[in-house]
């Protein structure tokens, strides 16, 4: 503590009462001059620094939010294109009468390539109470384990915030959001799930995503709610097409 | 009457430079702000005690400046640049407490 002692006692620079008793003082106006000099070019610099760079920041933030919103719009019209093309496709199939009709019909619910309703579960995740240091909050193992969870317990199509499940979905951490087909989603998560209303929910407790989960709402406080719904209807994945595969001949 | 205008000269010259300042420069000019106020106020309680001298000032002035920006590079090089900053304000902020105190104490006599 002597330090602080010494700041506190001595506060003024030593060398003012040095000078003082070896005579009376000399005026040097130039040293006070430089001084001054340096004290304006100083306050003068970081003014005018803090006046011209926080505009900016703001507008650049701005510009990319403004930005950001025009891709999401774009993409959000792209996907209803796409399934309004997709619908199209599926009339002229049907209206061409092909064989391979009936299958596809079978298929293209089981993969995700059609919208499908049907009763099911509805859950509700999300972070913990963020108002609170240290929160815990909802990372992409734990809606993966949630969705495995679903399959395992008998699921026949999940969705993530409208995002379908398919077997090309990939749900993972982008920085600090978690992306499902590529989509970032926004909080809370809410993952639908078709499939039978009676034992659904009872075989997703019993399974390890299960457990999961309830040890996140118990040892975690973050959300968990489960309700059933007799009428879900999930939409179709707009983007499961292959490229390079093609059917074995 | 010379400090005045030197003040004025020093921010029209801190206005035009401003733009072609490195950028790395940026974060000691706080610092060095709160140094060159600590200075100042010694200043000032030195001038009110009746022993101010142009000469102690202006070296107590930049090496000050010197010394906190000095301190605080040092510090962002070896990546403790934030909790030196951190301890200069304190002590620089503790002198300038402690000075405006006696400066306020002598010119209001309360």
């Amino acid at each position: 503590m002597d330090l602080l002692n010494s700041i506190w006692r001595n506060p003024v620079d030593p060398d003012y009462a040095k000078n003082a008793t070896a005579g009376p003082p000399r005026r040097q106006p130039a040293f006070l001059a430089l001084a001054a000099l340096a004290v304006g070019v100083l306050v003068a610099v970081q003014g005018s620094l803090s006046l011209r760079v926080a505009p900016n920041l703001e507008q650049e933030r701005r510009d990319i939010v403004a930005r950001l919103r025009a891709v999401e719009q774009t993409n959000d019209q792209l996907r209803a294109e796409q399934e309004r093309v997709a619908a199209e496709v599926r009339g002229l199939q049907g209206a061409a009468g092909t064989g391979t009709q009936a299958r596809i019909d079978e298929m293209e619910p089981v993969v995700g390539a059609r919208p499908v309703v049907g009763p099911g579960l509805v859950f509700v995740v999300d972070d913990a109470d963020q108002t609170k240091q240290g929160a815990a909050r909802v990372a992409d193992v734990d809606l993966r384990e949630l969705a495995n969870g679903l399959w395992q317990a008998g699921a026949e199509a999940v969705s993530i915030n409208g995002h379908r499940v398919t077997s090309r979905t990939a749900i993972r951490g982008a920085g600090s959001a978690i992306t499902v087909n590529y989509r970032s989603l926004t909080r809370p998560y809410k993952v639908e799930a078709i499939g039978d209303p009676k034992n659904l929910q009872a075989r997703f407790a019993a399974t390890s995503a299960g457990a999961w989960w309830q040890a996140l709402r118990d040892n975690y406080g973050m959300r968990y709610e489960v309700s059933t719904s007799l009428q879900l209807k999930l939409a179709a994945d707009p983007g499961l097409t292959v490229k390079y595969a093609s059917p074995e001949p | 009457m010379i400090a005045l205008l030197a003040l004025i000269l020093g921010i029209v010259i801190g206005i035009l430079l401003e733009p072609s300042l490195p950028p790395a420069l940026a974060p000691y000019l706080p610092i060095m702000i709160v140094a060159a106020l600590d200075a100042l106020f010694g200043a000032l309680r030195a001038y009110l005690d009746g022993m101010f001298s142009d000469r102690v000032f202006a070296t107590s002035f930049f090496s000050n400046v010197a010394i906190a920006a000095g301190i605080v590079f040092i510090g962002d090089q070896i990546g403790v640049g934030n909790q030196l900053s951190t301890a200069v304000v304190v002590v620089l902020g503790m002198r300038i407490f402690t000075n405006a105190a006696a400066i306020r104490r002598q010119v209001l006599h309360a």
